[in-house]
């Protein structure tokens, strides 16, 4: 159904005018990170610039330590998303497909708790990881980034669960399979939709956390890139072209994994508004 | 759960089966305990034992943290000081603020999507980048905008003349304000468009044919057919984003630290400030208890308010 020629019109102003407002501080990131620091605080500033340089990478690749900021990102990230998928898809099969009891108080109790703010727990952590002498270590971000976004995986991955049809559940059975089994061999490759939407979301949301990541793991060599960033202090002035240089290659990755996973985030989302 | 009865009706039967069903809801409770134990232990635990400490008066000393019950003096103290209130107020109304324009600018750039012929893939991609950033690296990015002696906010603002010297945006109360908010903006709008977009996607074609046959022009279909359709979905993301917003921490923290004064000190900042800056561990808890009732009563109120948007959604 074509709309109206008017109606596109008002579209294509008002969408290409959000686009460039969207884009242009990415645009203005980008060309700062590889300006010389005289034309970084030159004002006005040149809108293209006039001379290119590397040595904002090499400065927030040698002697700051960016490299080591990412690794640890990528750690933390890809362990918790592990987790997440293992046990959320478990918890989700259990509750889609096995006879337990409260089931509907288990999933608004997971409903209520993704609501509160990392701000009540992160004493009570912080108290216990200084007490087992976890600050500063991969598992002090794991554990809790595997808690926080367990609820919306087991969430998204009941309602795939549940489009499997049940008979295949009592085929395997009478085939001698266990309840393991038709979880891991059949369930889970039928899932595969809902395993890439809960990876995505919970990796994006693991690679931008900061509270936390600030909070327990503070030392130079554990920080991931939120926090190395906001730590990057000069010392009269703010390094913005270093900040940016590691930034442009801190998003890289994740946009090109976001542009990969789009079709597993929209349906998420659409999820979320259909079943919340 | 009844769908699962449903496909399996000797559930309900004597017998042999009871066997299986019990073995069954043991396999159950089986695989729902790694999860169940990490949720519990990163969650319910911390929550329980934040309401303890908060009516606990708490040094960190020589032998680890030392406990002194002191009952509600945390939550007398807290109330008692100005800048609680302040953070209460600067959070609640920066939420409402921020979230209201958010679904207004997401709404109308939802429907510009649905309006155009060409470029809808790529307007979902590109909505989705500000989304996956890091919210400390758009705070870095938009510092280095709004600066006051090289910013390039107010070169583009001179050169079109609106204003006549450049301004220090982040070092004013109110500029600061708009500033924080203008950010938080730019970065959650794309995310409200992906839902609501989602959300027009899903209304049938018929409504709008019906509407066409009745010859409805474009501002009464979108006020008869498209918007009621829609309420669910613009509810749904109304509730995410005022919980974001009320918990709002990384923007502020590095992008004003909280300034002017204490202008732009929300509550999560004021709870990390008293926490970890001063120690002061069990005011910060009462300061957290009070932060986690004022959104679970924020909620109440979104949600009393959109009840009947939300129930027809789930229809």
């Amino acid at each position: 159904m074509k709309k109206p020629l008017y109606q596109r019109v008002i579209g294509y102003v008002v969408l290409i005018f959000f686009l460039v407002v969207i884009l242009l501080p990415f645009y203005w990131m980008f060309v700062t990170s590889f300006e010389p620091n005289s034309d970084i605080s030159a004002y006005p500033p040149a809108y293209f610039p006039h001379h290119w340089t590397w040595s904002h990478y090499e400065e927030a690749f040698g002697q700051f330590h960016f490299g080591r900021y990412i690794l640890n990102s990528v750690i933390v990230s890809i362990a918790s998303t592990f987790f997440v998928l293992l046990f959320g898809s478990m918890a989700g099969f259990a509750i889609a497909r096995l006879p337990i009891k409260f089931k509907q108080p288990m999933l608004i109790f997971l409903l209520i708790i993704s609501v509160f703010p990392p701000l009540v727990v992160i004493t009570p952590l912080y108290m216990l990881l200084r007490d087992v002498g976890w600050l500063d270590s991969y598992q002090a971000l794991i554990i809790p980034y595997t808690a926080f976004n367990l609820p919306f995986a087991i969430w998204i991955l009941r309602n795939y669960f549940l489009q499997v049809p049940g008979a295949l559940f009592e085929a395997a059975k009478i085939d001698g399979a266990s309840v393991f089994m038709s979880y891991w061999r059949i369930f889970l490759p039928l899932t595969t939709p809902g395993l890439f939407t809960a990876a995505v979301f919970t990796f994006v949301a693991c690679w931008t956390e900061f509270f936390m990541a600030l909070v327990f793991n503070p030392n130079n060599t554990m920080r991931t890139i939120p926090v190395g960033i906001a730590l990057f202090n000069g010392q009269y002035t703010v390094p913005y072209g270093t900040i940016f240089a590691g930034s442009v290659v801190s998003i890289v990755p994740i946009v090109i994994l976001v542009v990969i996973f789009r079709r597993w985030v929209v349906s998420g989302l659409t999820q979320g508004a259909v079943k919340g | 759960m009844s769908k699962v009865m449903e496909g399996r009706p000797w559930l309900q039967t004597g017998g042999k089966r009871v066997s299986v069903v019990r073995h069954d809801a043991r396999a159950g409770v089986g695989m729902l305990a790694p999860a169940g134990v990490v949720i519990l232990a990163v969650t319910i635990f911390p929550i329980v034992y934040s309401v303890w400490m908060s009516f606990n008066n708490i040094q960190l000393t020589e032998n680890g943290f030392q406990f002194t019950f002191n009952g509600i003096q945390n939550y007398v103290d807290v109330y008692s000081a100005p800048l609680f209130w302040h953070s209460v107020w600067f959070t609640v109304y920066y939420s409402i603020v921020t979230v209201a324009i958010e679904l207004f600018l997401g709404l109308l750039i939802a429907l510009a999507i649905q309006n155009v012929e060409k470029l809808k893939s790529v307007s979902v991609v590109v909505m989705l980048i500000p989304w996956s950033l890091i919210t400390v690296i758009s705070a870095e990015m938009w510092g280095y905008i709004y600066n006051g002696v090289y910013g390039v906010l107010n070169a583009i603002l001179q050169g079109l003349g609106v204003i006549h010297s450049p301004i220090n945006w982040t070092g004013e109360p109110v500029t600061a304000v708009i500033a924080l908010m203008a950010a938080d903006i730019w970065k959650t709008t794309p995310f409200v468009v992906i839902i609501l977009l989602s959300g027009l996607q899903m209304i049938p074609r018929d409504y709008y044919e019906a509407a066409r046959i009745d010859g409805a022009n474009g501002w009464q279909t979108f006020w008869n057919v498209t918007f009621p359709q829609l309420r669910g979905s613009i509810a749904i993301a109304g509730l995410f984003r005022i919980l974001q917003a009320f918990g709002i921490f990384d923007l502020p923290f590095v992008l004003t630290q909280g300034g002017p004064g204490s202008t732009t000190t929300s509550l999560a900042m004021l709870g990390e400030e008293t926490l970890f800056q001063n120690l002061h561990f069990g005011l910060g808890a009462a300061v957290a208890v009070s932060t986690v009732i004022l959104i679970l009563g924020a909620c109440l109120v979104f949600l009393s308010a959109f009840r009947g948007m939300v129930g027809e959604e789930a229809q």
